[in-house]
């Protein structure tokens, strides 16, 4: 590096870092979530990032790393970016912050814990749809759509390794939810 | 690959556990597309992406071990650890390797490999290794869904009547002499213990293992189910060390359902295209 080389600014990056859309959930952002575990520059401008993967088994922890290393690239006097996931601290669902919550919610899915509830509309009858049955070891989730409680775990497998599949009783509306870790 | 049949004993543990999930994972998957409701597809999808993801990050630990300085390309070693050995290299207990059979046997071998799976990542949990420690508490909140999801079809099929019952019965009497080999002693374990890399014994796991089986399948009425070797003496079960005189799977041993089936299968490609990326 020549001596003129700008030192990136560690808010800055960090901020780059923070920013990343989570590639299977784009409302809510890699800071958001709570991921972003620590992140260094050094006086060569070479990045280095620690993220914490929500599930072992993620499938976009891949794309993550390039969002990473493509959002980080474009701050100024960076010169490369490695990124790492580390499994200690385990993440944790209280992990994600409050903005995460809301941005969850609007986009119809319950995050754990932090319940919101609000006034339940009138239920209508419906056909059950629940074919494996609620499990006692799953929390109650209040419905992202409209705060009640009355709400069942229909299946602990959902369409991504870390979403589960619930049920609303009130606004008979299905809905999915982050599982508890 | 032959590097790969002689290896150090924290390499064969790390390739035991790995091989079993990706084995496992890998039959799971046999059950996409044809599972008998969306929900058991889905389920089943799941456990098994879930599996292999874990056997991926088992390979990384020993991919790590041997370019510390992380220059290599970490991602092309563990590949080569899932896909490029030869059968005889594969550590995985037999019991991972059986075809799906029905889906009585594929449940009641989810509901023995995943408690022993349980029993192994909490004691791995305390491990003096401290990446070996992270990765077994991390994956320990992951399996509690698998656990719960084998117990629901426990409950719900011998409580189920009959017909149900005798069909989950059936597929214990199947799965569990193999299951024991999932407890089958590490090559060099007195070592892994003195290094304090295995906080516990196998033969410690698989007792750990039927104090939490043993009682469930007496009061589901299925006590019967259990391997004739096992034995309550005093308050302790216990298994003959004889059990395990001949080596099985720790050390390579496996049968043609992998090396004729598995194996030829999911290497398929990987021996097709050696080092190719998608």
């Amino acid at each position: 590096m020549s001596d003129v080389a700008t030192v990136p600014d560690l808010d800055a990056v960090t901020a780059a870092v923070a920013g990343v859309p989570d590639p299977e959930l784009p409302p809510v952002t890699l800071g958001m979530l709570g991921m972003v575990h620590d992140v260094r520059v050094d006086d060569e401008g070479r990045v280095a990032v620690e993220l914490l993967p929500t599930f072992s088994g993620c499938p976009a922890t891949e794309m993550m790393e390039r969002d990473v290393v493509s959002a980080v690239s474009a701050v100024e006097g960076v010169t490369s970016v490695a990124v790492r996931f580390r499994f200690d601290p385990p993440w944790s669902a209280t992990m994600i912050s409050p903005e995460g919550h809301a941005r969850l919610r609007e986009f119809g899915i319950a995050p754990p814990g932090g319940a919101v509830p609000s006034v339940a509309p009138a239920g209508r009858r419906t056909l059950p749809l629940a074919l494996a049955g609620a499990s006692p070891e799953s929390g109650v989730r209040h419905c992202p759509y409209c705060g009640s409680d009355r709400t069942e775990r229909e299946s602990a497998f959902g369409p991504t390794p870390c979403r589960d599949i619930r049920f609303c009783h009130a606004c008979q509306q299905p809905f999915e939810a982050f599982k508890d870790l | 690959m032959n590097e790969y049949l002689t290896v150090d004993p924290r390499t064969a543990m790390l390739l035991a556990i790995a091989d079993d999930e990706l084995i496992t994972g890998h039959r799971h998957g046999h059950w996409t597309g044809v599972a008998p409701s969306l929900e058991e597809d889905l389920a089943f999808s799941t456990i098994s992406q879930d599996e292999i993801n874990h056997a991926d990050v088992w390979y990384s630990l020993i991919a790590s071990a041997r370019d510390p300085e992380g220059t290599g390309d970490a991602r092309r070693t563990v590949d080569e650890l899932g896909l490029g050995r030869p059968p005889e290299a594969y550590r995985h207990a037999v019991l991972c390797e059986r075809p799906p059979r029905d889906f009585a046997y594929t449940l009641a071998r989810h509901w023995a490999y995943d408690h022993a799976d349980v029993v192994r990542l909490a004691v791995l949990a305390d491990s003096e290794d401290a990446e070996i420690a992270a990765v077994a508490t991390k994956l320990l909140h992951e399996e509690r869904y698998h656990v719960e999801h084998a117990d629901h079809w426990f409950r719900r099929l011998a409580h189920g009547g009959d017909r149900a019952a005798g069909e989950l019965a059936a597929g214990l009497e199947a799965a569990l002499p193999e299951a024991l080999w999932l407890f089958e002693p590490l090559p060099e374990e007195d070592q892994l213990i003195a290094d304090g890399i295995l906080p516990a014994y196998s033969a410690a796991m698989l007792v750990r293992w039927l104090e939490i089986i043993a009682p469930a399948l007496e009061a589901a009425d299925l006590g019967g189910t259990l391997p004739a070797d096992v034995q309550m003496s005093g308050s302790n079960w216990v298994l003959p060390e004889s059990h395990f005189a001949e080596q099985g799977g720790r050390y390579g041993n496996h049968t043609e359902d992998f090396t004729e089936d598995v194996w030829p299968e999911m290497t398929h490609l990987y021996r097709a295209h050696p080092g190719a990326t998608w």
